[in-house]
């Protein structure tokens, strides 16, 4: 879309913007910069939209968005990944959660933008020809869910919580998945399913 | 066996895993605002920023100037709605204040401008620039605060037709030989269910498709029929799955019909995701609730006299309440009883039902209180309850069904070691850490309601069963397809379930614990009058009655009677007589003692709800025991709670391990309820202050550890063909003052104020 506007002026200047996002540090700064040298300085009005390019389950995905859209919104408003769920949209209750990278995001306050050029992996891109992820599975198994609202973003997170080396004591696996809200309180059996599934995981 | 899937004992079923597994861990479970719409414009709401008062003037100029705005809708230009009457009225609303309508405010955060833009982000932007000019009046707030009313509730609530009472209460306690008064405060408390207050609306010429959270799709679609005041056939609510309910999807809440109504007037799909903070406001709420309970007992033990006064808030506009005092009143033996429940109105939300609506905050007085006066009487609290055990309801002299407290109680205290408990308080510890031993009883009234179901069976046995049932993380899908198998005699792997969708035979509200029992009920019956058209078929020589009843049991026989008696039907041959491919049966069950009405109630989105005390010759509950120990940090102050045991008699299980799992976050809400949950209010403006969920205290994973659930097996043949009892409101009741006695057995201060947390401690 229109890369023309680069004025100074810009109440949001994408290049000021990205250095001034640099702080969050959810990617290493020069993948952050090599992505906004590509791109001329965006729009003056920020509802005018954007390219940008994500990296979702391995696959390339070219958008044209809000500057102020969220990874989570670009997610299920436009890429017809609707897994990710929003449950507060303001990082409290990690109903978004993927992965960017190895890391597990609250994909409500990140920025489609800021995760250009870097690896996202949601919730459906775990399960491959029809065999589950050993996360998933552990979940069925320990009846990990119930309203089901959660469970994407506690899995991911849980899958994150595991290869962090936080999985080691039932003790840990409550004190790492505790950003991971669950109304329904399905907690004992989310640490069961977290214990069952870390040994393989770890495995590779 | 795995932990999460019990063993099944005598009269419950297998422990399978859900059938909606595969979908929720793969991201591929749809929830409303999973929809595809096509080309939708999203809304955004903005709500009120005083309490009372009136809207002076909208300054829209700056909130227009974003790109993208569609439309911006207020009172001044809002589609026409007609009211709806609230659902204890014989309505479908939560509440009867209708925003839009006029400049007149009665709550804060009500909805007062929807704006409609080509994205999100957009909507969001120009909704925080719409400027709005109040004349704001000062409002009241809740019990104390000046301007508030209070009245009885018999007589401004349908539902609530009597303080229970019989006997000589004031004679009986005033000649009692101990006696208790003590008074016992519960706070508000938001039900948070992960899900957002979503709405996305689509027309498709006059027909209406509503993708909404629900707990209750056909009173939905009635309701916003009535206020399009178009056909209800031509509205379809659709939610394969739901997000968490707790009750605030129960009634209908006043956005859908504006989203709907503005979606028409756009001609456009609208999807409108309310924020979290927005959810606190637009829909209901559990209301903070203050009693007073009078116990007199002789030294032994007995109760000779029970009063219990209890006051709620509800708002300016309707009088909404929970009215627990019908269970309280009948839980012990007690010749002399006495209640009364009052509504206080204030400039406020109307609240509406949480899980155990009643008994989460009367039990909390009620079981707080014999645990004062086990104390008092230097009597164990297990035994005070034995002692006044009953086999009849002291209000009407009615038989329960089943009632398995003390066996509970036994149970529980088995599992958690009550029998090491050193009785004095303060008398247990662990270095710095005091500890304390705390039960208390839990019951729930068994209701059912009328349901409807369409049962399809193709000669491979394939079945496809079809009812508007709710997906709200109770393993509905689950035991629904495990009774069509079981009555039907087909592998589990062969029956699909679906539910959700107003365009499915009706199934009653998934409220008040009555969903697996209607529904299965109306399930088998259907799954039998299959079965009876096979066996005529087959046997066209026999008295069909017979054989179907010598077979597989017909009507109202209970589910594991006719397991006992069943026989494989050899389908093949069944189909050949008959000469179809398909076998297709559709029926309407209502339980015993459901009014004339039902069924017409059942389609018009009116479930006529039967059960508990209001049966006929007998009474219907549920019963478990909780214990729990706590631990209070006796310089800090920190409490912990490291064990929660509970054990639960609910008729028959379908599913042991969905079953387990509602009773152990049932277990966890509890606790919760006693120890975290509380909306704080701002009583100056009457405003809810910490509507989000870091400052509104959920139990996270690291708050929770040692939940163990016991399930005794019983069998209840004087409730529902199912045989079931319901538990999902069952395990959360009662934790609260287990816990509150927990404190005071390791600090010897009681406390009679939720949430119990760390100041509140005076060691």
């Amino acid at each position: 879309m229109s890369n023309t506007s680069g004025s100074k002026q810009s109440a949001f200047d994408r290049r000021a913007f990205m250095a001034g996002a640099a702080g969050s540090a959810l990617v290493p700064l020069t993948a952050r910069a090599a992505a906004a040298e590509a791109r001329a300085a965006a729009p003056q009005d920020p509802a005018l939209p954007v390219d940008v390019t994500l990296h979702v389950n391995g696959k390339e995905k070219r958008l044209s968005i809000d500057a102020r859209t969220t990874v989570l919104d670009a997610l299920r408003d436009h890429l017809k990944l609707t897994g990710s769920k929003k449950g507060c949209d303001h990082g409290q209750c990690g109903a978004c959660t993927v992965l960017i990278g190895d890391r597990r995001v609250v994909s409500c306050l990140t920025l489609a933008l800021a995760a250009e050029g870097q690896e996202i992996t949601t919730i459906e891109g775990l399960a491959t020809d029809d065999h589950l992820h050993p996360m998933q599975q552990a979940f069925i198994d320990n009846d990990a869910f119930q309203c089901g609202y959660c469970t994407p973003g506690q899995i991911m997170s849980a899958i994150a919580c595991v290869k962090e080396g936080h999985a080691g004591s039932e003790a840990d696996i409550r004190e790492y998945m505790s950003g991971n809200i669950c109304r329904c309180a399905a907690y004992p059996n989310i640490v069961a399913a977290v214990k069952q599934a870390a040994p393989e995981i770890m495995k590779g | 066996m795995t932990a999460a899937a019990p063993e099944p004992k005598e009269n419950m079923g297998q422990p399978v895993s859900r059938y909606d597994a595969v979908v929720k861990v793969t991201g591929r479970a749809t929830y409303a605002s999973d929809m595809p719409l096509d080309n939708p414009a999203y809304a955004f709401l903005v709500t009120s920023a005083i309490a009372k008062g009136r809207i002076d003037r909208f300054g829209l100029d700056d909130a227009r100037g974003v790109r993208g705005v569609i439309e911006i809708v207020t009172y001044e230009n809002a589609p026409k709605l007609k009211d709806s009457k609230l659902f204890s009225d014989g309505g479908y609303a939560g509440t009867t204040i209708q925003p839009l309508k006029s400049a007149e405010i009665s709550h804060d955060g009500e909805i007062i401008a929807v704006v409609v833009a080509e994205s999100y982000e957009a909507a969001r932007e120009a909704a925080n620039r719409v400027k709005v000019s109040y004349t704001a009046t000062a409002p009241s707030a809740t019990f104390d605060s000046p301007g508030t009313t209070a009245a009885a509730a018999k007589g401004q609530n349908a539902q609530f037709k009597e303080d229970a009472k019989v006997g000589d209460f004031a004679k009986a306690f005033d000649a009692a030989e101990v006696k208790l008064t003590a008074a016992y405060d519960t706070p508000t408390q938001h039900h948070n269910p992960m899900e957002l207050f979503t709405t996305s609306c689509a027309w498709m010429g006059d027909n209406l498709v509503i993708y909404e959270g629900s707990q209750y799709v056909y009173g939905l679609k009635n309701g916003v029929a009535e206020q399009l005041g178009i056909d209800a056939d031509k509205v379809r609510v659709v939610n394969p799955y739901v997000g968490g309910g707790f009750g605030s999807r129960g009634s209908m809440t006043p956005r859908t019909a504006i989203i709907a109504a503005i979606a028409r007037r756009l001609n456009r799909p609208i999807k409108l995701v309310p924020t979290r903070d927005q959810g606190f406001t637009i829909t209901t709420y559990r209301a903070e609730t203050r009693h007073e309970i009078k116990l007199g007992a002789s030294r032994d033990g007995k109760l000779v006299a029970l009063r219990h006064e209890g006051a709620e808030i509800s708002s300016r506009a309707d009088a909404y309440c929970v009215g627990g005092t019908k269970t309280t009143t009948r839980l012990y033996a007690c010749a002399n009883v006495d209640s009364l429940v009052s509504i206080v109105r204030a400039d406020r939300n109307t609240p509406g039902f949480m899980r155990s609506p009643p008994e989460v905050p009367y039990l909390f007085a009620l079981e707080s209180a014999m645990d004062e006066l086990a104390v008092k009487l230097n009597i164990d609290p297990v035994e005070l309850r034995r002692i006044n055990d009953t086999t009849n309801e002291p209000i009407g002299g009615k038989p329960y069904t089943s009632r398995a407290l003390m066996a509970c109680f036994d149970e529980a205290a088995k599992a958690f070691g009550w029998a090491q408990r050193s009785p004095q308080p303060r008398s247990m510890s662990d270095g710095d850490w005091l500890i304390g031993h705390g039960c208390a009883a839990t019951c729930y009234p068994t209701q059912m309601a009328p349901s409807a179901a369409r049962v399809r069976l193709q000669r491979d046995g394939r079945t496809r069963v079809e009812i508007a049932g709710h997906e709200i993380g109770t393993g509905a899908y689950t035991v629904i397809a495990q009774t069509a198998a079981e009555r039907l005699g087909v592998p589990l792997e062969k029956v699909a379930v679906f539910m959700g969708d107003s365009d499915l035979p009706p199934a009653p509200v998934a409220g008040g614990s009555n969903s697996t029992a209607s529904t299965c009920s109306a399930v088998m019956m259907v799954c039998d009058q299959i079965r009876q058209r096979l066996f005529k078929a087959v046997m066209p020589g026999q008295s069909l009655t017979d054989r179907a009843k010598e077979t597989v049991g017909l009507g109202q026989t209970p589910a594991t009677q006719a397991a006992k008696s069943d026989r494989p039907l050899d389908l093949e041959k069944a189909f050949d007589a008959l000469g179809v491919g398909v076998v297709e049966e559709y029926g309407e069950w209502k339980p015993e003692g459901a009014p004339l009405d039902s069924f017409r109630a059942m389609h018009s989105g009116h479930p006529r709800l039967v059960g508990g005390h209001q049966m006929k010759d007998q009474i219907a509950y549920a019963f478990g025991a909780e214990f729990v120990e706590v631990r209070v940090n006796r310089f800090t102050h920190e409490i912990r709670c490291p064990r929660l045991v509970g054990a639960f008699a609910a008729g028959r299980i379908v599913n042991p391990r969905t079953a387990r799992s509602q009773l152990m976050g049932g277990l966890i809400w509890g606790m919760s309820s006693a120890l975290l949950e509380a909306t704080e209010i701002d009583e100056r403006n009457a405003r809810y202050v910490n509507d989000n969920l870091a400052d509104y205290l959920l139990p996270v994973n690291a708050d929770v550890s040692g939940v163990e659930v016991i399930m005794l097996s019983e069998q209840d043949d004087r409730i529902n063909p199912a045989g079931v009892k319901g538990l999902g409101e069952l395990a959360n009741v009662g934790t609260n003052a287990a816990i509150c006695n927990a404190i005071h057995h390791a600090t010897g201060q009681r406390i009679r104020k939720l949430p119990v947390r760390l100041e509140n401690i005076e060691v």
